[in-house]
């Protein structure tokens, strides 16, 4: 008998999502869908509005990366002034960038996934969080809350603000660094280090109790778009967009932002709010792709820094070709962080981090500008159109997430399908419904949050709608 | 009840921690730290840190767990406007199934005896019963007169925890 599942909302996720699952009359889930319950609307309601306002606006979108907002947007509004902003402001991006990774990553990590890896898919949920990590792996506890301490606090010091920090702005930033910040952060790298160390340590040997998952958690052939520097360097900040297929072949490469929308198309299906982007010369679906920090490490064929350059390395022999995984997600988000607290350290040992030049000024010299950045869960685009006054006419932004969208669908269906048994639902079966979720840490709402463990109702229904099976979480 | 207090070596300096809590911009919400900034311009202490912040959150425990005593100060929602009260803050028994951004003073105690293995010898809460929570940056004049009070709570705990014997008639 055909059944259809529902969880909804899916938790330790930020934003609202649903996912339905369909059965076929063998009881076999024959259809999986995610669905993003919430609207958004920056784009439209940004319209009138000086271009030169969007950073700080755009920001807004989301509390958790901010900081890639302001330089996406910041870059849009470059291309409208025809500037490039001076190499100590770039410098200083790049590190609030990366400060803004680390704390993210350590966010999705430690705080929504690892209470699944440490105490086990299937555990109370009640203790399965990351209050339950901190009483079982207290030193993981701590490397997890250090780092997400150690990215924030470096972002007050830079930003002036944990979340929204107002410091990038069209042409640079508002103010240059001075040595007592400098030395501050500088003070930090030893415990950042050794947290990020320890933990992809613990990691690999966790990952070793869940071959079944990296196995099934969304493990297919697609696509990959990441930035990448001249030479193949990782790069999350500035430098232009490549593509690759399955094998590692470039289908695109030195992308950048103006170009984004004559490759990238966005297509829409009526179950979610979110769209769907494809490579257009491939079509929708064929052309979808996935972003984040697993392709990124597909397409670097180096990171430039020691220490993340060995691990990188050591990820690389996962396949042969591009890691197809996404529970590699996970540890390509651990490689990521240990990267950025090397270049942060390079960046902040430079004494030319402390000049004085950090902003270019300009008015409107173009009607049409686009920047992109890497945000922590992938490349995200702002795009806009303005009047000769410089008032906004028209926005797209093309947010991470959305680019693994077809890929979270595609990876629900493949963990329901080997998970899932419709005669009887268990918490631990859904969980890893939830959890090939959270190997993408999408960020849903992008202005609104919520995780945790959400009360949860999931129904087993039949085609006339009765109830054959029920589990709440309250 | 958790025991979870390890002592300082009598002959190191106690140290004192204050989370001035709450949003400036809605209303009274934001006498924590109109308090937070008087404790740091008024008492002059060398041994009190005083952290500005929103919502008290997981990465504040490492602070918590070096503390001799840490005070919360904030809006209450519940008690009459412009009634300062001091409640002491026990390390919560169970911690909640739920981590949205924020955690309450004693759920974050416990989070710092678990990461850290150590929570200070006293913790106490001072608010002050707000009466209007609108989308402005004044305080109410009833919440705004209750300030001072407020404060001498503050240095009445600090003195009770750092200086024993020292709490002068007023506290």
């Amino acid at each position: 008998m055909a059944q259809t599942i529902t969880i909804d909302p899916v938790t330790r996720l930020e934003g609202h999502g649903r996912i339905t699952l369909k059965t076929n009359d063998a009881g076999e889930v024959s259809e999986a869908c995610f669905s993003v319950t919430q609207v958004r609307g920056f784009e439209k309601f940004c319209e009138g509005r000086p271009y030169y306002e969007m950073p700080a606006l755009m920001a807004r979108i989301c509390g958790i990366c901010p900081v890639s907002h302001l330089i996406a947007s910041a870059k849009a509004c470059e291309a409208i002034m025809s500037v490039n902003i001076p190499p100590t402001a770039a410098k200083l991006r790049r590190a609030l960038n990366l400060a803004q990774t680390i704390q993210s990553h350590a966010l999705s990590f430690f705080y929504l996934a690892s209470p699944d890896l440490l105490l086990g898919m299937d555990a109370d949920p009640a203790g399965r969080n990351i209050f339950g990590v901190a009483k079982a792996h207290p030193e993981l506890g701590r490397a997890g809350v250090g780092l997400r301490r150690f990215g924030q606090h470096m972002i007050e010091l830079l930003g002036r603000k944990r979340i929204h920090p107002g410091w990038v702005v069209p042409g640079g930033v508002t103010e240059p660094l001075d040595a007592t910040k400098r030395d501050e952060i500088l003070a930090l790298i030893p415990e950042a280090f050794a947290n990020a160390t320890m933990a992809l340590a613990a990691y690999k040997q966790i990952a070793i109790r869940f071959q079944d998952e990296v196995e099934s958690f969304a493990n297919f052939p697609s696509l990959f778009l990441g930035m990448v520097s001249d030479g193949g360097r990782l790069e999350l900040t500035d430098a232009k967009l490549r593509m690759i297929d399955a094998e590692g072949l470039v289908l695109v490469d030195n992308l950048d932002a103006a170009q984004f929308d004559q490759y990238i198309g966005e297509a829409v299906e009526p179950y979610s709010y979110m769209k769907f982007p494809y490579l257009k010369s491939l079509g929708y679906p064929r052309g979808t792709y996935r972003v984040g920090p697993l392709a990124r490490l597909n397409i670097a064929s180096h990171t430039g820094t020691p220490l993340a350059d060995a691990e990188l390395n050591e990820f690389k022999k996962l396949a042969k070709g591009p890691v197809l995984g996404s529970f590699h997600y996970h540890h390509a988000r651990l490689i990521e962080i240990l990267h950025g607290v090397e270049v942060i350290e390079q960046i902040f040992s430079d004494t030319g981090i402390l000049d004085k030049h950090v902003r270019a000024t300009a008015g409107v010299n173009r009607q049409e500008g686009a920047g992109i950045a890497e945000a922590p869960r992938g490349t995200l685009m702002h795009h806009y159109k303005v009047d000769e006054n410089g008032l906004m006419k028209w926005a797209n932004l093309v947010i991470a997430t959305g680019q693994n969208n077809h890929a979270m669908n595609k990876g629900v269906l493949q963990v329901a399908q080997r998970y899932v048994k419709s005669d009887k639902l268990t918490e631990g079966m859904l969980n890893r419904v939830e959890a090939v979720i959270r190997t993408f840490d999408p960020c849903l709402s992008c202005s609104t949050h919520a995780f945790g463990q959400t009360p949860l109702v999931v129904e087993l229904l039949a085609p006339d709608g009765t109830t054959l099976d029920e589990i709440r979480r309250s | 009840m958790i025991d979870t207090h390890t002592p300082h070596s009598t002959n190191q300096p106690r140290r004192a921690l204050l989370f001035a809590c709450g949003n400036t911009f809605r209303g009274d919400d934001g006498v924590g730290w109109r308090i937070g900034c008087a404790a740091e311009q008024q008492l002059r202490r060398a041994d009190l840190t005083v952290v500005m912040t929103r919502q008290l959150l997981p990465e504040h425990a490492q602070a918590i767990s070096a503390a001799d005593i840490v005070i919360f100060v904030d809006c209450s929602a519940v008690t009459a406007a412009g009634t300062v009260s001091t409640i002491p803050i026990q390390p919560a028994e169970r911690l909640p199934h739920t981590l949205t951004h924020h955690l309450d003073p004693g759920s974050l105690l416990r989070l710092a005896h678990d990461l850290h293995a150590r929570t200070p010898e006293h913790a106490v809460a001072i608010t002050v019963g707000g009466e209007s929570f609108e989308v402005t940056d004044r305080l109410s004049t009833t919440v705004k007169a209750a300030i001072p009070k407020a404060l001498e709570a503050v240095r009445c705990a600090l003195c009770a925890a750092l200086v024993p014997g020292t709490v002068s008639q007023t506290c």
